[in-house]
């Protein structure tokens, strides 16, 4: 499984999404119009699921926006961390 | 997750969710029962250490433990002293490391830790004001946010916030302590919205005059006063206020949420 696969099923097993994690394009955007719906309750859950799962710290704000667009920037975030 | 989490200001397009399956209550969790050395705080802690047997119970006390103690050794290895200052969010901090290192999950806080200092308004100090604002409202948004980090992992929560039914039906003389815990109230219904879906449920109750912890000033003629305002004709039993706490814990208890539960015997 990829790791993008691994975020995917992450964020559907953690959000209640009413997206399958296939559906989930790697660059999708998120949040925001023309994303998959995202709001700020699961910006908070998907930020404790990325630190339990792939230990992902995420504690500054603007550094989530970034890292949170995609599946492919959490990818990127969590390759560059080690 | 060190230093806690901050909540994250992304406003985005909401879509409907899917219902969840219900969460299964776990057999074996870990309870915060803040000021646990009092009344109402010995008799929490003592109903669920008396229901639960597989649970612990962490006894939150600052300078009095003397019941929290005797508690702690009527159940050894289940019952656990812990030295918090409630407005503090270090040792907020070091209470959840502190449960962390047992393996029930913190899954449950009961915010009762509180006082009260009353004074008229116009001569009310300012330290009068913001020791009981601290006391009693700044130590519920510590607790839950220091909480919220163990139950947002686990997706399983129960917060009990003990407000007062001062917050409803405010007397002269509590305009702080009637602040706080109206503002517990609020922080009750607003946090409950956003942890809803993960399955944390956050609720208040609002108790009027509890046996034992009645007035130390009162005579026995104001105390017979006030009873007989009560269509129940006497105050709350510490227990009574206990068990309601340990329902909204409980799994029986899944689909409230936000609420706030007056049990004043009628008065109001």
């Amino acid at each position: 499984m990829t790791l993008q696969q691994r975020i995917k099923e992450v964020m559907t097993s953690n959000l209640m999404l009413d997206v399958a994690a296939d559906d989930i394009g790697d660059d999708s955007p998120l949040f925001g119009p023309g994303g998959i719906g995202l709001d700020s309750v699961d910006a908070l859950q998907l930020v404790v699921a990325l630190d339990k799962n792939f230990g992902l710290k995420i504690a500054d704000q603007s550094k989530a926006r970034d890292i949170l667009q995609t599946v492919n920037s959490i990818a990127a975030a969590i390759e560059a961390k080690g | 997750m060190k230093g806690g989490l901050r909540m994250l200001a992304i406003v985005l397009t909401r879509f409907p969710r899917s219902v969840p399956a219900l969460m299964p209550l776990s057999s074996s969790r870990s309870i915060l029962v803040t000021g646990a050395n009092g009344v109402l705080g010995h008799a929490i802690a003592s109903c669920f250490l008396a229901r639960e047997p597989e649970s612990r119970v962490f006894l939150g006390v600052r300078n009095h433990r003397e019941r929290a103690d005797e508690l702690a050794a009527r159940h050894p290895g289940r019952a656990f002293v812990i030295e918090l200052e409630v407005t503090s969010a270090e040792a907020w901090a070091g209470a959840v490391r502190r449960i962390g290192e047992h393996d029930s999950p913190f899954s449950v806080l009961i915010n009762n830790a509180g006082f009260h200092d009353d004074a008229l308004l116009a001569t009310m100090s300012a330290d009068q004001w913001s020791s009981v604002i601290a006391t009693n409202l700044h130590s519920v948004f510590l607790g839950c946010q220091a909480a919220l980090t163990s139950m947002m992992s686990h997706r399983f929560g129960r917060i009990v916030n003990i407000t007062s039914l001062s917050a409803l039906h405010s007397p002269a003389g509590q305009t702080n302590y009637a602040a706080a815990k109206a503002g517990v109230i609020g922080l009750t219904q607003s946090l409950s919205k956003e942890t809803a879906r993960m399955g944390i449920t956050v609720n208040a109750i609002a108790p009027a005059h509890i046996e034992g912890a009645l007035p130390s000033h009162w005579t026995e003629e104001q105390r017979k006063a006030v009873q007989k305002q009560i269509p129940m004709r006497r105050f709350a039993r510490p227990e009574e206020i206990a068990a309601t706490v340990f329902f909204l814990a409980s799994a029986d208890a899944s689909y409230i949420t936000g609420a706030t539960l007056k049990m004043d015997g009628g008065l109001v």
